[in-house]
């Protein structure tokens, strides 16, 4: 027996040594740079919460890279869950090659995230790009999708709801668990499609909205690529998200302090934002066999 | 391109020094920390036994174990560790090559900085150099060391090599922005390429009359655009930005306003797009965008060592000439914006810095050096190293020629200070879109600097 939890603790030690060094101790470590001056090239100093101070007092960047922060989350995180379901409520007929499709519409969640794809992204909404090719080619004028500032965070979302892949795939597991029974009796009870989708599936698939809304929400909070790559941060900063304002001041201007700060920042609105979705789960989340619901 | 993240360990030139080389817990070769490590009896009789050796090895500047880290292309690459072969076997040390591509070169230099785990010898970027030694004390003192023949620089050239009056890096080469023109636009609308601003804004007229208003005469977009407004202030009142005696902006809200409407001038006349026209345009490079290519965009304002970046991509036919700087009326000077384009510093943590100096004056100033590395980092400042190589007849070279023929300010660092230049930008372009005039622009363009600037005091 104690041969064994040795055993089981050996198997553990590299993923607990991991943990501890490459994540437990820079996130300590980033809370305690978060209250000095630090460039990397001297000692760190203590400064209280200057940091803080200054970033709520005197950044207007900072404002209005959390402004946009939130904006490009409440757009992003509830188009592609809508779009994501709705892919998997098509998905899950069954239809000839239907493997096939969903291969392929998961693909972009894949690729989604690399730099390749944000280079793509940048010539298909070009001013002289395909998208405004196709627009011509319908009789609407060009847009300007990176130029204008109203525009470009609009374009940076839209990147992010196309990587809706792993989304759909964990709407669409949930959605073959459905017991069949339920749409049966909806069925000779008289209920349509759309009713039935209200009544029965949207229901029971409340407990994985829920999970990817948390997980969609946190990797929202953190997008760097597109922007990086797109519109680096603008025109304007309409684009900049902390993310974007967490590395220029980091590696570009060696703020290391500065920077720590405004990643604590931004955790602890994930963390909040989170604390608020559990909460709010209580009311709107459905588990079969929970005596609550 | 690059080979990025590669590094490789040149021949051991000296057996003797293969055996005295040890390794400190930072990751340094050369002389040995005390070892606190529990260790068998042998291992402890090794340790200490190569510790003996090491320090007396490594007490002159013989035989010694050094690194070099830059960054560069593959050709750079190549010539470079060529050239450290040949100058390890000269004097017997032992160099291993660190080498990477620009990208992500000053965030690891700068982890390496932070740690003084940097290499023996260093290529660091001119601009660098007061992130790294504000106070002049971030490398080794480059005039203190014997092995290096200072007297192939002029004094002009080991200034801009100085922070607080000690010379923290050597110029390798020098470099400056210069006007390319695209000859064949200009010979299809008729007219001769401009040699004044005042003969710019008429071709401007004529080639969108003659070839179209698709047609560009010019490209200012980001640095560019804040080195052509910087143009155009120096060249009106003489001052660079920086004032060296204050350590603050130079120029009045005024004469910054002046450089400002010029660009705005510039927009107005078509002879280059808005900012919004190429952010809506995706911010692609100008040498991959294809109103380049074809020669819709028939000029630019770039750094002279990247002629050929800018004229392989044309199409076959058009052809790309530097050109002599314009100059706006009444002009003091012609405004050269002239830099090192790179130092080598030696580090103030190695442990052989004579022996760096040595291999560092071969690099630079001796024929094995010299042949070896050619112009992959520019035409050579040094003397010795332009004197060997001759004159050079390529574009490159006629590019560089102007730079160095042309007159201008010293041009300060801060220049190009990363959040020096991103405060320029940034308020640029809320002119570029309207939320500012001009005075406006230019007032918070010198204080935002000035913030910069004050840090550095």
């Amino acid at each position: 027996m104690k041969g064994q939890r040795l055993l089981g603790l050996g198997y553990l030690t590299p993923y607990i040594v991991g943990l501890l060094v490459f994540t437990a101790v820079p996130f300590l470590a980033s809370l305690y740079l978060s209250f000095t001056s630090y460039d990397l090239m001297n000692s760190p100093r203590w400064s209280g919460i200057a940091n803080y101070v200054r970033l709520f007092t005197r950044d207007r960047t900072f404002i209005r890279s959390l402004n946009v922060t939130l904006l490009y989350v409440f757009l992003t995180v509830p188009l592609k869950l809508t779009f994501a379901l709705f892919i998997a409520a098509i998905l899950n007929y069954k239809l000839k090659f239907i493997n096939v499709f969903r291969t392929a519409f998961y693909v972009p969640s894949i690729l989604g995230g690399s730099i390749a794809i944000a280079v793509l992204w940048r010539y298909l909404f070009a001013s002289e790009g395909l998208v405004n090719m196709a627009l011509g080619a319908v009789g609407f004028g060009p847009v300007d999708w990176f130029g204008d500032p109203t525009n470009a965070l609009f374009t940076i979302t839209l990147l992010r709801c196309w990587q809706f892949g792993s989304a759909m795939v964990i709407f669409l597991a949930a959605l073959q668990s459905i017991d069949r029974s339920l749409y049966e009796a909806a069925e000779i009870d008289g209920a349509g499609k759309v009713r039935t989708f209200f009544f029965i599936t949207l229901p029971l698939l409340t407990p994985v909205i829920f999970f990817n809304l948390i997980m969609q929400m946190v990797q929202a909070f953190q997008e760097f690529n597109g922007p990086y790559i797109i519109t680096q941060g603008g025109p304007l900063k309409s684009t900049y998200l902390l993310p974007l304002y967490i590395y220029e001041e980091a590696f570009k201007k060696f703020n290391m302090g500065y920077a720590s700060a405004i990643a604590w920042v931004l955790f602890l609105i994930i963390m909040v934002l989170t604390l608020v979705a559990f909460w709010s789960s209580r009311k709107w989340v459905y588990y079969a066999g929970d005596k609550r619901s | 391109m690059s080979a990025s993240g590669s590094s490789s360990s040149l021949p051991e030139t000296s057996p003797e020094n293969h055996k005295t080389r040890t390794r400190t817990k930072t990751g340094k070769t050369g002389r040995n920390e005390p070892m606190k490590l529990s260790t068998t009896g042998l291992f402890a009789k090794l340790l200490a036994g190569s510790a003996l050796v090491g320090a007396l090895a490594t007490s002159g500047a013989h035989a010694a174990d050094l690194r070099m880290s830059w960054w560069g292309g593959d050709s750079r690459h190549v010539a470079t560790q060529k050239a450290l072969k040949a100058c390890g076997d000269k004097y017997g040390h032992t160099i291993k090559a660190e080498f990477t591509g620009f990208d992500g070169y000053l965030e690891k230099l700068t982890t390496q900085m932070a740690g003084g785990t940097e290499a023996d010898i260093m290529q660091v970027n001119w601009p660098w150099l007061p992130l790294f030694s504000r106070k002049g004390d971030g490398f080794a003192d480059l005039s203190k060391l014997k092995g290096l023949d200072l007297s192939n620089w002029t004094q002009a050239e080991l200034a801009s090599g100085e922070m607080n009056g000690v010379l923290q890096g050597i110029p390798v080469s020098t470099s400056g922005r210069v006007f390319f023109f695209n000859t064949t636009t200009f010979k299809k609308a008729g007219i001769p390429v401009p040699e004044s601003w005042d003969g710019f804004f008429a071709a401007t007229k004529v080639l969108k009359e003659k070839l179209g208003k698709d047609y560009y005469t010019f490209n200012a977009v980001k640095e560019t655009a804040q080195l052509l407004i910087t143009l155009v202030v120096v060249q009106k009142t003489g001052k660079d930005l920086v004032d060296p005696k204050t350590n603050r902006v130079a120029w009045t809200v005024d004469e910054l306003a002046d450089g400002i409407s010029f660009y705005q001038k510039l927009v107005d006349a078509g002879a280059i797009h808005s900012m919004k026209e190429d952010a809506a345009a995706g911010n692609v490079n100008l040498f991959e965008k294809p109103d380049w290519a074809d020669g819709h965009i028939a000029g630019s304002y770039e750094w002279d060592s990247t002629y050929d970046k800018y004229a392989k991509p044309l199409k076959e036919g058009e052809v790309l000439e530097p050109v002599e700087m314009l100059r706006v009326p009444g002009a003091v000077t012609d405004g050269v914006y002239r830099k090192p384009s790179m130092v080598f510093s030696i580090s103030k943590h190695s442990q052989n810095p004579e022996a760096a100096a040595q291999v560092l004056n071969c690099l630079l100033n001796e024929p094995e050096g010299i042949d070896a590395l050619g112009t992959t980092r520019g035409i050579p400042s040094s003397k010795a190293a332009t004197a060997r190589l001759g004159q050079d007849t390529s574009k490159v070279g006629v590019a560089n020629a102007i730079v160095m023929g042309a007159s201008g300010p010293t041009v300060s660092p801060f220049n190009e200070n990363p959040e020096a230049r991103g405060a320029f930008l940034d308020t640029l372009e809320q002119f570029a879109y309207g939320q500012l005039d001009a005075k406006d622009a230019a007032g918070q363009i010198i204080d935002s600097v000035n913030d910069v600037l004050a840090k550095f005091d």
